[in-house]
């Protein structure tokens, strides 16, 4: 995959979203952790999780009519 | 992108161009990025983007009608110089505009857009390959995503956007120097189109306003790092593949919350500095003067039934909005940016058809970029394209401030209208009028109704005229008389 980005990331700025981005990347594993802590202790009481993110159900415009139909 | 002068293809993007021939918006794009562009338009991103008139729609033009396009004289230089895969064509947006012509709002709303498409198109493995505000028109009051070959595919495990620099360049730090500075947006984009660079908003902060945490994340801390980096140093450019695409999707996502957190808390000034934001409340008519005047304008709308209108000295847009309830597709300027900006609110509040631009008419925006050829003059752009002008409580100002000379006030609006002018004359005793003379009464003592009659007589036929009561305002409409240049 060639990018064909041709403006100027900057220097100063880029090397900061760089930091940034690693910074963020061990919020990312602390995110993770904290999912698999609270899972595995609500799988222990028997409970399920919640979604942490949640996401739009991706469904399409005919399935959303057939849905419409139904009721 | 304007204008009947020769084609001047962009330049800057390898992947293609795009010109304006014949009103139509074409691009070429080149050979190796054309199944990529047509993936993309066949996105269900992009579909919904186009739906929704976030992103210009673009059509693949068929073989039998781009190759009559391939032979034409002045397209077969630009097809020689860029090898073409293939012919696009992209709707045409009735005004171009640009950012040193909008106000404070209007460039967030085109950051707001940018990040907006940037993010949802992430979720369909594409991203924007630059972040600059000239991939935005405003269609009305709407911002218009107009180059689709912006959209490329992007690496998953890549969590790097290489435009954030280009966005806090051209959207966060014009609108962080336009609050804090005062620098107006014409100020900053007529002479770095690019927008500002960190260092250059590090020099105007004050040594403890360098710490305060917005300023310290996007330009104190930038500025450190670049200044203390060394330039050649190619590592830096080299892309950092993460092992796990989810985490680079979460680094990515982080990114565009905090991009969209300094937009949103880069408000606009309230426009305390404005002199006229508050005209509309302070103004010297009567009530029945005001009200004979708007009937007056509403008359001559209905009469004329123009199609495209520009407001000249717009102010608040209290005609502007007469105009476009009337049907038309109104342009709205105005030399005052607070002003300017209270319009679009009141656009974007109404829904209605309404560009407005910060222009000055005395001192209109000029033609920018390589050979003056990139951003067309407003006057380029203006010249021709309306069936109708307000120009109201305007000519004092212009005559008296400006020191233009009356004639060549009339001869503007008749290069720019194709038909209408609705005018308004104001009496050298005007107290407004006065106000603006400061003492230089003489240099006005032979301006009278009969010699602006004369004068607009060499362009234009008198419709017909009204005194506004208790004023010593007379509004005139106008009809353009052909060939009357």
């Amino acid at each position: 995959m060639t990018s064909l980005a041709y403006i100027d990331p900057g220097l100063g700025a880029l090397i900061w979203q760089t930091a940034v981005a690693a910074f963020v990347g061990f919020l990312f594993y602390l995110k993770k952790t904290r999912d698999w802590i609270v899972g595995t202790i609500l799988k222990i009481f028997g409970r399920e999780q919640k979604p942490v993110t949640p996401v739009t159900p991706k469904i399409s415009a005919a399935e959303v009519e057939t849905k419409n139909d139904e009721r | 992108m304007s204008g009947d002068a020769p084609p001047q293809p962009s330049f800057r993007d390898p992947a293609g161009c795009c010109l304006l021939f014949n009103q139509r918006v074409l691009r070429f794009v080149a050979a190796d990025a054309v199944a990529e562009f047509e993936k993309f338009l066949q996105t269900g991103c992009a579909r919904q983007f186009v739906a929704a008139r976030q992103l210009a729609s673009t059509r693949r033009l068929m073989e039998t009608e781009a190759a009559p396009l391939r032979e034409t004289p002045e397209l077969r230089t630009i097809f020689e110089a860029q090898p073409a895969g293939a012919i696009f064509e992209h709707e045409r947006i009735p005004f171009p505009s640009y950012p040193h012509e909008w106000p404070p709002e209007m460039l967030r709303a085109a950051g707001r857009l940018t990040l907006g498409l940037a993010r949802a198109a992430l979720a369909e493995g594409y991203g924007l390959k630059d972040a600059t505000p000239r991939n935005i028109l405003f269609r009305g009051s709407e911002p218009v995503f107009i180059d689709a070959l912006s959209f490329e595919r992007r690496n998953p495990a890549d969590p790097i956007w290489l435009p954030e620099a280009q966005f806090v360049r051209a959207f966060l730090l014009p609108l962080l120097a336009n609050r804090r500075q005062g620098l107006s947006l014409a100020e900053i984009f007529t002479t770095h189109p690019d927008g500002l660079e960190p260092e250059e908003v590090y020099r105007l902060c004050g040594p403890l306003e360098k710490f305060t945490p917005r300023i310290l994340s996007l330009v104190s801390i930038p500025t450190w790092l670049s200044r203390n980096s060394r330039p050649d140093n190619a590592n830096i450019y080299k892309p950092r593949l993460l092992a796990d695409p989810e985490k680079a999707q979460f680094i990515l996502a982080s990114l565009f919350n905090r991009l969209e957190r300094h937009l949103q808390s880069l408000t606009p000034a309230s426009g305390k500095e404005s002199t006229w934001l508050d005209y509309m409340v302070t103004h010297s008519y009567n009530d029945p003067a005001f009200a004979a005047k708007e009937k007056f304008v509403r008359e001559a709308l209905r009469e004329f039934s123009p199609a495209r209108v520009l407001d000249a000295g717009a102010n608040t847009g209290h005609f502007s909005v007469l105009a476009a309830e009337a049907g038309a597709e109104v342009v709205a300027v105005d030399s005052d940016a607070a002003c300017v900006d209270a319009i679009w609110r009141r656009a974007r509040e109404k829904n209605l058809n309404i560009l407005p631009l910060v222009v000055n008419l005395a001192q209109p925006s000029p033609a920018l970029g390589w050979r003056n050829a990139e951003c067309p003059s407003f006057l380029d752009r203006a010249t021709g394209r309306f069936d109708g002008v307000l120009m109201l409580a305007l000519v004092h100002h212009l005559l008296v401030t400006e020191r233009i000379p009356l004639e060549e006030i009339l001869r503007l609006a008749y290069e720019v209208t194709n038909s209408l002018l609705v005018i308004e004359f104001v009496e050298p005793q005007d107290d407004m009028f006065r106000r603006l003379t400061r003492g230089r009464e003489s240099l006005h003592a032979s301006l009278n109704m009969a010699v602006f009659e004369r004068a607009c007589a060499a362009h234009f036929e008198i419709v017909r005229s009204l005194a506004l009561p208790g004023t010593s305002r007379r509004m005139y409409c106008l009809k353009r008389k052909p060939g009357a240049g």
